[in-house]
């Protein structure tokens, strides 16, 4: 297994390299197109987020294995202000406002979404998404 | 999912084939199924150029790149369908909510029209939406008075339905029919002033009625002025108060005033609701009321109330735009 | 359907050009255009309602909430060139004892 990829984010142009790095990955671990587009979709949701809501932060990419499946996961890492209600920021009509498709969005582009969040602390997404073929 | 493929990679072979409606036609029968199992968009288009490339081999790369493209794109317009289908799922929760709110809301507010025997009254409330933000209260809790409230929340739905729960329990703590009715307001202001927010207010008309005298006592606190029918003189006066809404001011006063109802007179208290003819400046709503009531005088109370609401909703092509409730206190 | 506010500073006076139609939809976008204003005590708040043509009570409530503010903070607040069927609304709902309604004085006099 490769070790894991980590791209800083501070500037649009790392969602872009975020994502770059994303898609070849889960090329390499064999996602089909569709799954690609998904990956990298939730990659740069995540990665925006970062952006909008802590200035800077990290996006750490990387191959995972459990009881013989293969999968991706990407965690999304700040030291942004936190949030209060995690549950809330998974529901749809929370984040009306926000530029992007934002969390709900993120969690059906995946099989598993963690979040960790302390306010004043900042927050940490982990989201993985299993290689299923069928 | 692999079915699926190979179906639709039948149907579009078919199609290139020999262009026939009847393939366009199954195609789109197709994706329903496809809607049905949860294929998003950007996997149609996945299956779709996987199906391309197999009929054709010598597909140019530009063509693919161009697909890919359009997959990409295509996640966030599967997205954008997924949210929707997870709001309407909520939209039926609320729903269902709203609806048991209602029902919940026409207990508390029930109340009888009142049948005593000197004077004949009706009444009508339409909400706009499931709840209602107008209400009437009655009493008649002895032989000798009768009172009306006519109340109208600032607003529409839940908002005003939840602030209307509140007035109506304290018209209920003021419980005796013979309050004056400057007290009954006095009272219910300070009450509502204390629990409301700044943008909340409440108008209301209060009417008691003197069945051994008949004499008709009114106050009026930022309501909708009621009109006052003298069978006597064939016309109508506005029963005009400048008191002040419900919830502004803790220390609002309000007055009152009498008149004597006669036999061939008639009352008629409405909400703004009736009143407000938002696109259509020309009419003088008022006089169109008046016009109705006039015609229609020989009518029960009820009668009259009834041929004013469906006489108004033509006027306004059926789109009435706020709760509607009519009193009519006929001598 | 909406509602435009624009706002010119003088000294103590803010005045306010208010045009549209301020109902259920539109009120909260009117309430918050009022509440960014900066209340401080003696400022005279005149707002003109010449180019105002329909209003619900959803719409007098911004009103009555924005001049409670106003009270609070000694300033004042005044509504002016109202039209027939507002000046009847602030009327029947007695607001017009309560407020300062009038034609636009301030506005000719200072500028």
């Amino acid at each position: 297994m490769r070790e894991a990829r980590v791209v800083e984010i501070v500037t649009e142009l790392d969602i872009v390299t975020a994502r770059k790095l994303g898609r070849d990955e889960a090329k390499e671990i064999g996602f089909n197109d569709v799954d690609q587009s998904r990956i990298t979709t939730a990659i740069g949701e995540l990665a925006k987020n970062i952006l909008l809501y802590a200035h800077a932060g990290k996006i750490v990419i990387e191959e995972v294995e459990e009881n013989g499946l293969k999968g991706i996961a990407i965690s999304s890492i700040d030291k942004g202000q936190g949030m209060k209600d995690v549950h809330k920021v998974l529901e749809d009509d929370y984040s009306s406002t926000s530029a992007g498709a934002g969390l709900p969005a993120v969690k059906r582009l995946v099989d598993l979404i963690e979040i960790e969040s302390r306010v004043g602390q900042g927050t940490t997404i982990k989201v993985v998404k299993w290689l299923v073929r069928v | 999912m692999e079915q699926i493929r190979k179906q639709y990679k039948k149907i579009l072979s078919d199609y290139i084939g020999n262009q026939n409606e009847s393939d366009l036609y199954i195609g789109q029968n197709f994706i329903k199924r496809m809607i049905q199992k949860n294929v998003t968009p950007e996997e149609v288009i996945s299956i779709h150029k996987q199906a391309l490339e197999e009929v054709y081999d010598d597909l140019p790369d530009s063509v693919l790149h161009g697909y890919d493209f359009l997959i990409e794109v295509m996640v966030h317009f599967g997205l954008k369908v997924q949210e929707h289908q997870s709001l309407l799922a909520k939209q039926e929760e609320l729903r269902i909510e709203m609806e048991i709110a209602t029902k919940i809301q026409n207990l508390l507010l029930e109340n009888e029209i009142p049948k005593p025997r000197s004077v004949d009254i009706g009444m009508i409330s339409v909400p706009l939406r499931k709840m209602n933000g107008d209400y009437v209260h009655f009493m008649h809790d002895d032989e000798r008075f009768l009172s009306v409230a006519v109340t109208d929340v600032v607003g529409k739905g839940v908002p005003a339905a939840l602030c209307m729960s509140m007035v109506k329990y304290g018209l209920d703590t003021l419980e005796y029919a013979n309050s004056n009715p400057s007290y009954v307001l006095e009272v219910l202001n300070r009450t509502i002033e204390k629990s409301i927010d700044d943008s909340m207010f409440v108008s209301l008309c209060y009417v008691r009625y003197d069945l051994s005298t008949n004499v008709l006592t009114w106050s009026s606190a930022g309501h909708e002025p009621s009109l006052y029918y003298d069978g006597e003189s064939e016309s109508f006066y506005d029963l005009e108060s400048k008191g002040l809404l419900l919830g502004i001011l803790p220390e609002a006063k309000y007055t009152q005033q009498d008149l004597d109802l006669k036999n061939g007179d008639f009352v008629i208290l409405m909400t703004d609701g009736v009143t407000d003819f938002r696109n259509k400046e020309e009419f003088d709503s008022r006089e169109i009321i008046k016009e109705l009531a006039l015609a229609n005088r020989h009518l029960t109370a009820q009668e009259m109330c009834e041929v004013i609401y469906s006489e108004l909703q033509k006027l306004h092509d059926f789109k009435l735009e706020d709760d509607f409730t009519v009193v009519i206190i006929k001598k | 359907m909406n509602v435009n506010v624009q706002f010119r500073e003088d000294g103590d006076l803010l005045l306010g050009y208010i045009e549209g139609e301020i109902d259920t939809y539109t009120a909260p976008i009117l309430r918050d255009e009022l509440e960014m204003i900066r209340i401080t005590e003696g400022l005279l708040v005149e707002l003109d309602l010449s180019n105002v043509n329909y209003m619900d009570s959803t719409g007098l409530g911004v009103f009555v909430a924005f001049y409670k503010k106003i009270v609070k903070e000694n300033a004042s607040l005044k509504l002016v060139n109202l039209s027939a069927r507002l000046t009847r609304l602030f009327e029947i709902t007695g607001l017009s004892e309560l407020m300062e309604i009038g034609k636009g004085g301030a506005t000719n006099a200072r500028i």
